[in-house]
């Protein structure tokens, strides 16, 4: 669809950044009913591994392993969302990060999947970006049409006040089951694209950090929409794309031509730190992350600031 | 055989629960996941190692110095990622906390390199034999510092009177401003104790694997998060107990079973804690919310 558009990579950015995307999307569901999860890295790999597992050893093509990967992953989920609905907060946090090591370490002792070598020549999937794209706008368009459902509004509610919720007739054990589910059928998707994409994976692909990640694209982006996760998977994955732009762009700048003491100095620290390095931007990273907590809690966007810029509400008003 | 790992068992365990007190005393006060409390056990570790290396200190200089500077970062942590963030969002601290993580980690590698660092050795090692256990006298510093440490942080919370306003705040925020207490005051005090220890903790772990690296915060901080649910959330001498069995339980694991499964086991233990007893294994109480 996007061959000779753009060069390789630009494609393979754009591919890891839709993938940050759904993955976004696979800790924003089980999110809507106010579960927050650690364990969607393990989710991903549990997708990851079922669809390099059934495409290498018994060809299947990448078409009907995706949807398999997706299926197993939300099994999978289902099943730990049994337990899970005994506890929230912390608790569950705890749980979901305990499950992603466990993954890990399957991944790690199993030599059938690779062991400690890693899983290697995964089939290279060329159409990934395809899949990526129309995967992502199927997304969009389901959590859209959510938001405005009964069962989104139940969601919500049970995100609010579990008990009040129960009491009003919602089946909250259903509700959180499948949106659990849910999200881990998307998390196993994101992980088989990802497999097929990167065709080598090991036990420490699917970390704590990358679930961590995962997370805080939805909190910088906003979870209470569901533009939300999309606007903060782009911003986070191509905030380093992002600072090596602004570099080039300080070198356009004529500072040697001022005399002004303090713009050379400044100019000198912000092109030596933005020199593409990965500690360095990294802690720009966390920097960000830390003064986002503080600037806008509720993240980038938010209900009411969506709805300033909604025309239905103009039409209505 | 099985006395020898179970010496080494209670070796890894110290360190355990000297980053799960802190861990839990935190957890405590605040109702937060303190995401960070691992990276200062790291930077514990290599405050301990340029004190030794460069200052020329010996090994209790290093352990105080990685404990003064452990306890300002703590208070500095406090001021920039929990003080200036909204209390009423449960995420949003969870989230400044793990930006602090990624900006200490990351500050580790700028400076140091990815790489690890060789702890130098401070402590003449002598060799005792009593019956049919070998154990150095690295392994008795490290045993000793921390189980005296444990000794005088419990005594502290159990009979001082910051102590009695720390346990206050844990039961209940409310109540306990009412009736008196500065709040902020015991948090900041909270952090102190919890941060210093886990340099002390960073120094320790330093001494007995002799080599240090900027990744090993994470590490640290999945095993005191897991410690810390063992013995009950806000639950300080449960953590110091819990630490010590989750340390045997992964050396007998790691010599009996096999070193891949090491790390199973503990995260299989927290699994079953979680879902048959979330209060612990000592039964404190439960927290409703995050």
């Amino acid at each position: 669809m996007f061959d000779g558009l753009i060069d390789g990579y630009t494609q393979s950015i754009l591919i890891f950044t839709g993938i940050s995307v759904i993955a976004a999307y696979s800790f924003f569901a089980p999110f809507k009913t106010g579960q927050v999860s650690l364990g969607q890295a393990g989710f991903m790999a549990v997708g990851a591994y079922c669809s390099a597992v059934l495409t290498q050893k018994f060809d299947v093509p990448f078409a009907a392993s995706l949807p398999v990967a997706g299926l197993f992953a939300g099994v999978v989920g289902v099943v730990l969302g049994f337990p899970a609905l005994r506890i929230k907060g912390i608790y569950l946090l705890l749980l979901t990060l305990g499950f992603g090591e466990i993954i890990s370490v399957i991944a790690l002792s199993w030599d059938y999947v690779g062991g400690a070598q890693g899983y290697r020549n995964i089939p290279f999937n060329p159409r990934t970006l395809d899949y990526v794209v129309g995967i992502i706008v199927v997304l969009i368009l389901f959590f859209r049409r959510l938001e405005r459902s009964s069962l989104g509004r139940a969601m919500d509610s049970i995100h609010q006040d579990e008990t009040a919720a129960e009491v009003m007739g919602i089946d909250v054990v259903r509700m959180k089951l499948f949106a659990f589910g849910l999200g881990a059928m998307i998390a196993g998707i994101a992980g088989a694209l990802y497999a097929h994409q990167a065709t080598f994976m090991d036990s420490t692909t699917f970390n704590i950090m990358l679930a961590v990640e995962i997370l805080t694209f939805v909190v910088v982006g906003g979870g209470s929409t569901y533009w939300g996760p999309l606007a903060g998977a782009v911003v986070l994955s191509l905030l380093p794309e992002f600072l090596r732009t602004l570099r080039e762009w300080l070198e356009l700048l004529p500072v040697g031509m001022t005399n002004f003491f303090p713009a050379d100095r400044i100019y000198d620290f912000l092109h030596g730190f933005l020199d593409f390095e990965n500690a360095k931007r990294l802690i720009v990273y966390g920097l960000i992350l830390m003064l986002m907590m503080i600037v806008r809690p509720d993240g980038l966007l938010t209900r009411d600031s969506l709805r300033r810029f909604s025309f239905r509400k103009a039409r209505h008003a | 055989m099985i006395y020898q790992q179970l010496i080494n068992g209670l070796m890894l365990g110290a360190s355990y629960s000297l980053v799960a007190i802190g861990y839990t005393l935190i957890f405590g006060v605040l109702n937060l996941l303190y995401f960070a409390h691992g990276e200062i056990f790291m930077v514990g570790a290599f405050v301990g190692l340029f004190l030794v290396v460069f200052a020329g200190l010996n090994i209790y200089g290093a352990l105080l110095g990685a404990m003064v500077a452990c306890a300002a970062l703590g208070v500095i942590s406090v001021f920039v990622a929990i003080r200036p963030v909204p209390k009423d969002r449960p995420l949003a601290p969870l989230i400044s906390t793990i930006g602090l993580t990624i900006v200490l980690q990351n500050l580790a590698v700028y400076f140091i390199g990815g790489q690890q660092l060789a702890f130098p050795e401070t402590i003449r090692q002598t060799l005792y034999h009593v019956g049919p256990i070998t154990v150095s006298s690295t392994q008795l510093f490290i045993l000793g510092v921390a189980v005296s440490l444990m000794l005088l942080l419990w005594v502290f919370i159990e009979h001082s009177k910051m102590g009695r306003a720390i346990r206050a705040v844990a039961e209940n925020h409310e109540t306990a401003a009412l009736l008196g207490v500065d709040v902020n005051k015991v948090v900041i005090v909270t952090f102190i104790i919890g941060s210093g220890i886990a340099g002390v903790a960073g120094v320790l772990d330093g001494l007995k694997n002799s080599s240090i690296s900027p990744f090993m915060g994470l590490g640290a901080a999945v095993k005191g998060l897991i410690v810390m649910l063992l013995g009950g959330l806000g639950n300080v001498p449960g953590a110091m107990v819990a630490g010590l069995m989750l340390g045997m339980i992964e050396i007998l694991s790691a010599a009996y079973i096999g070193t891949t499964e090491r790390d199973l086991f503990s995260f299989l233990i927290l699994i079953l804690i979680l879902l048959f007893r979330p209060t612990g294994l000592f039964g404190t109480r439960t927290v409703e919310q995050r």
